[in-house]
């Protein structure tokens, strides 16, 4: 059966209102809500509700300002790190440039519309393939914030008039960023749907030449929408700035990956010429309802992404079936469309081929460490036990890992339950959207190891507010926002404890190098800002001759080791302040035979053990980082009981602690080498 | 011939042009060990680029080659640790990649859906599937012949690069010469046409997949055996320097035109630009900045060397 290209005259209302299948997105997100109502706890709430449109809204602007690229066949890479440039750009121009806000607002959007003109130029004048345009200035802008702030450098304090727009709500309830994102709608919608200039995009996606042919200045227009991804990615950029009341080189780093999925899930085409802003909201919601969701039934956040990969086959494969059948073209292409029972087969095939890959793993990972995979603790209980939620900087972590054995054992000692969730990679703006899960959630205390404290502060605050008890450990919020931080160790303490050790190694003088995590990571950088000062009082005849990052990533520390000792052959020491990063800095010494280099850093036992018996790694800083897992529990029990005392509290195995001011005192530093290393296992 | 390589030229020029910079500024760059552990350090990205051009030419990407990449480290490690032999265990990586190929593949090719959307989903799914099971856990206590295939690191070593050359002059070869290399140009050239001289577009979009994935396995074990452990989150980014190699080297995202020469001319200018900029001595801060750059305008430099007359074309060169 043929069907012409002739309109039909009278459209179901299916196809009105779903005018591009969205309606099994709309099924999918249904059915989220459904089971998450049935298990989360406080999900179905208008606060929640509000709770998650506050938090989509930066995804949601870089979303909106990507479904036309993509519909004129399109892409734009580089959102997230024109936020990113944005942002610093705005903390800069504010803070030492002295600018009122409304004019560094404005220079951060006009900022926004420069990188926009650029990837504009470039795609549309030049003729370059977006794709690789916007690869490249993915790296570029995210460079030029680094590069603006060393990494390091956190503009905050900002006025509450300006945090209101990204902290504040209207009447009480409605966030006031909604209102930006319901502008932004509506303007994308009429652009795109209700527009002269939105029907030439479709055209443009369909067929570039043909849209030449038709009198279309398709370069204008083309460029025109890379100018406005621009701008709107200012725009959230400076709504990402009010709502963490912070901005930082990191600003948006993975949003343009998240955008783009919840854009194909809203049914946009990466071939052009199809979607809708309304399936793009319905995508952004379908995403930002599944991390919400997993977090108040206190599932661990890693099914985020399975469930968004399974969730995008799902809607998008059943969409292209139904687009298929309906169609049922005899093009060429489609000219040996199957059977549905062959079809049926090679689904099974694919879903079978799946499970045997997810089982095999699982299967694999059993068979290496069957301890260590414990299945989560799901769900708080219905009894009357406090339920403790405990945030790592990062999940995946090793030396999180192991604080999280000494979180277990002191849950199960004191009685309380344990919900143990936090950001897969470092992001700030990823723990507030946790915690602020938690507050809508109702847990008795929150334990935070803060990523930037300015950050995440204003939501601790609200957490107590609301009769939540808070601990922060392993890396300090503002005071008033907690009611006890757990100091393990004080940046100071660890910054000088690796230069003297470093510096006894070396006897005092030569030259050493310095390998960091990621560049914007907050506690490297204050632990290198005092093993410069430490170095500048005390070690004179020392020099730092070079600081490269590692991304925490084992092998780019391999190779950035090796690149030191071939740049400085007077390098004599290597201090390497990453736990994944020090086995690879040790084994691209040990690869090197350089006897003479020294390498010493921060890293869990475990992970160096071999090469401090092979005489590679001399030390070891760190502290027992099971007990720091266990004292934080279990002082956040004691909170919650109210049992905890001036000058010291009891805290199980670990006896009386000290406790100075609101500071739980763990211990010193502590110096593994080959002689007790032995003695540890973590 | 200088019309249709231009893209190489240019990226030769762009090359030559850091080389002399820093033959002058920094002789050390050139010395043989520093080019070996640069060729090291850089052939998981050579490897898998080399499936990737493959996936590319038949109009198609793969962006959870990262992923995949993790997983196959830790699957050897795993083999590795149940007693297989190290080359064995090497092996059933490539088979594990192979399979995650042919998932992705599969949804490709016979359910219809955009690479883009499944490998989107597959990388996702994958990381964070591998996050959930290790929970971040290394594979640590390898047997003692695992590092190096048992053999000395230097004849480990030559292995390791024997095998990158082979695979890549040959596949450089294969692709011109031989039917199976043919039909994947002709396949992304135009999917109808393909049809219609006998070829079965489908199966060849499923083999690229599955051929890519098994060369991330491939790449993933020889990377393993370099070191003592495995990382469970190997791989992180390793998508993006893939594709950028692939397309700066010339291979058009839309399909059916790039070669593997260009390829590994890609490969060279972006593993040249990182250690390059630390002989020269550059802060660490800038040095993204700088890469950036120098991408842009590698690519811009064709474009403004040539400007071609046909600007209607700007987008339907890129739908991928």
């Amino acid at each position: 059966m043929r069907t012409s290209l002739v309109l039909k005259q009278r459209r179901p209302w299916p196809e009105i209102c779903f005018p591009n299948g969205e309606w099994v997105l709309a099924l999918a997100l249904a059915v989220e809500i459904a089971v998450f109502s049935a298990i989360g706890e406080n999900f179905f709430t208008w606060s929640n509700f509000f709770e998650v449109v506050r938090l989509s809204v930066e995804l949601g602007l870089l979303a909106l300002a990507l479904t036309p690229i993509m519909i004129t066949g399109g892409i734009d890479l580089s959102v997230g790190s024109i936020m990113g440039l944005s942002a610093v750009v705005f903390g800069v121009l504010w803070r030492d440039g002295g600018l009122p806000i409304a004019a560094a607002v404005g220079a951060a959007l006009l900022l926004g519309c420069l990188a926009g003109l650029l990837n504009a130029v470039l795609i549309a004048k030049l003729n370059l393939p977006p794709l690789i345009v916007t690869l490249g200035s993915l790296s570029l802008f995210r460079g030029m914030a680094e590069g603006i702030t060393k990494g390091a450098e956190n503009y905050s304090g900002f006025p509450a008039g300006f945090l209101r727009l990204g902290q504040g709500y209207l009447w009480g309830v409605v966030p006031v960023q909604f209102s930006v994102l319901l502008v932004a709608i509506a303007a994308y919608w009429v652009l795109l749907h209700r527009s002269a200039f939105g029907r030439t995009l479709y055209v443009v996606g369909f067929s570039p030449s043909g849209a030449r042919y038709a009198g279309i200045p398709v370069q204008r227009r083309v460029a025109l929408l890379y100018f406005l991804s621009g701008l709107v990615a200012s725009v959230a950029a400076v709504i990402y700035v009010a709502h963490l009341g912070q901005a930082k080189s990191d600003a948006g780093t993975g949003y343009e990956l998240a955008a783009i999925t919840a854009v194909v899930l809203g049914g946009t085409s990466v071939f052009g010429g199809r979607g809708t802003v309304w399936g793009t909201v319905l995508g952004l919601f379908a995403i930002s309802v599944l991390q919400n969701g997993l977090r108040l039934a206190a599932l661990p956040s890693e099914m985020t992404g399975v469930l968004t990969g399974v969730v995008l086959v799902l809607t998008i494969g059943l969409g292209r079936l139904r687009a298929r059948a309906q169609r049922n073209e005899a093009t060429i292409d489609e000219a040996d469309s199957m059977k549905n029972s062959q079809l049926a087969i090679l689904c099974c095939a694919v879903v079978g081929g799946s499970l045997i890959v997810a089982g095999t793993n699982i299967w694999l990972m059993r068979s290496l460490r069957p301890a260590d995979i414990a299945p989560a603790r799901t769900a708080a209980r219905p009894g009357k036990r406090p339920v403790i939620a405990m945030m790592p900087k990062s999940k995946g972590d090793p030396y999180f890992i192991s604080c999280r054995a000494g979180a277990e054992e002191a849950a199960k000692e004191a009685g309380v339950d344990l919900i143990w969730d936090g950001p897969t990679g470092l992001d700030p703006a990823k723990q507030n959207e946790v915690v602020e899960g938690w507050i809508t959630r109702g847990v008795d205390a929150i334990a935070v190891s803060v990523e930037n404290s300015a950050g995440i502060s204003t939501v601790l605050r609200k957490a107590r507010a609301r009769g939540i008890k808070v601990v922060t450990w392993d890396a300090d919020a503002a005071p008033d926002a907690r009611d006890f931080f757990i100091n393990q160790a004080t940046p100071e303490g660890i910054g000088f404890t690796l230069v003297d050790e470093g510096a006894r190694l070396l006897g005092g003088k030569g030259e050493f190098a310095i390998i960091t995590g990621p560049l914007s990571a907050a506690n490297q950088n204050s632990w290198m800002e005092f093993m410069r000062q430490r170095v500048a009082a005390q070690y004179p005849g020392m020099k730092l001759v070079a600081m490269r990052p590692s991304d925490d990533d084992r092998d780019k520390a391999f190779a950035e080791t090796q690149t030191i000792l071939k740049v400085y052959p007077k390098v004599k020491l290597i201090v390497t302040i990453s736990a994944p990063a020090v086995p690879g800095s040790a084994e691209a010494v040990q690869q090197a035979g350089r006897k003479d280099v020294f390498v010493i850093g921060l890293s869990l036992p475990n992970l160096c053990k071999r090469y401090v018996h092979d005489g590679v790694v001399q030390a070891v800083v760190l502290w027992n980082t099971k007990d720091l897992g266990y004292l934080t529990v279990y002082t956040a029990a004691l909170l919650v009981e109210g049992r905890t005392g001036q000058g010291s509290l009891q805290a199980g195995r670990l006896g009386t602690v000290e406790v100075r001011g609101s500071q739980v005192i763990l211990g010193k530093p502590f110096i593994f080498n080959k002689a007790n290393i032995d003695r540890y296992d973590f | 011939m200088l019309q249709r390589h231009r893209r190489e030229v240019s990226l030769i020029v762009a090359i030559l042009v850091i080389g002399a910079v820093l033959a002058v500024v920094a002789p050390g760059f050139f010395t043989f060990a520093n080019q070996r552990d640069l060729m090291l350090a850089n052939m998981p990205v050579l490897i898998v680029a080399l499936g990737m051009v493959l996936v590319i030419l038949t109009g198609q990407i793969d962006i959870s080659v990262g992923s995949q990449f993790a997983i196959c480290s830790v699957a050897t490690g795993v083999f590795a640790r149940m007693g297989l032999p190290t080359p064995l265990a090497g092996a059933a990586a490539c088979l594990v990649g192979a399979l995650m190929g042919g998932v992705n593949g599969a949804l490709v090719a016979w359910v219809r859906i955009p690479s883009i959307v499944v490998t989107l989903a597959t990388m996702v799914a994958l990381r964070d599937g591998l996050r959930w099971v290790t929970q971040g856990a290394w594979v640590q206590g390898l047997p003692p012949g695992f590092q190096w295939f048992g053999q000395s690191q230097a004849a480990s070593e030559l292995i390791t690069a024997g095998c990158a050359a082979v695979l890549a002059v040959g596949m450089n070869w294969g692709l011109r010469n031989l039917a199976a290399g043919r039909v994947v140009y002709a396949t992304g050239s135009s999917p109808n046409a393909a049809r219609l001289v006998g070829i079965n577009p489908r199966l060849v979009v499923f083999a690229v997949f599955v051929l890519t994935g098994a060369l991330t396995g491939f790449a993933a074990a020889f990377n393993a055996v370099r070191f003592l452990q495995i990382p469970s989150n190997a791989g992180m980014g390793l998508e993006l320097k893939v594709i950028a190699a692939a397309v700066v080297g010339g291979v058009a995202i839309a399909g059916g035109r790039g070669t593997i020469a260009g390829t590994l001319l890609g490969v060279l200018l972006l593993s040249m630009i990182g250690p390059g900029l630390t002989f020269l001595g550059l802060s660490a801060y800038w040095e993204r900045a700088v890469e950036g750059a120098i991408i842009l305008a590698a690519v811009a430099m064709d474009a403004v060397r040539v400007r071609s007359g046909i600007h209607a074309d700007i987008v339907s060169a890129q739908a991928a």
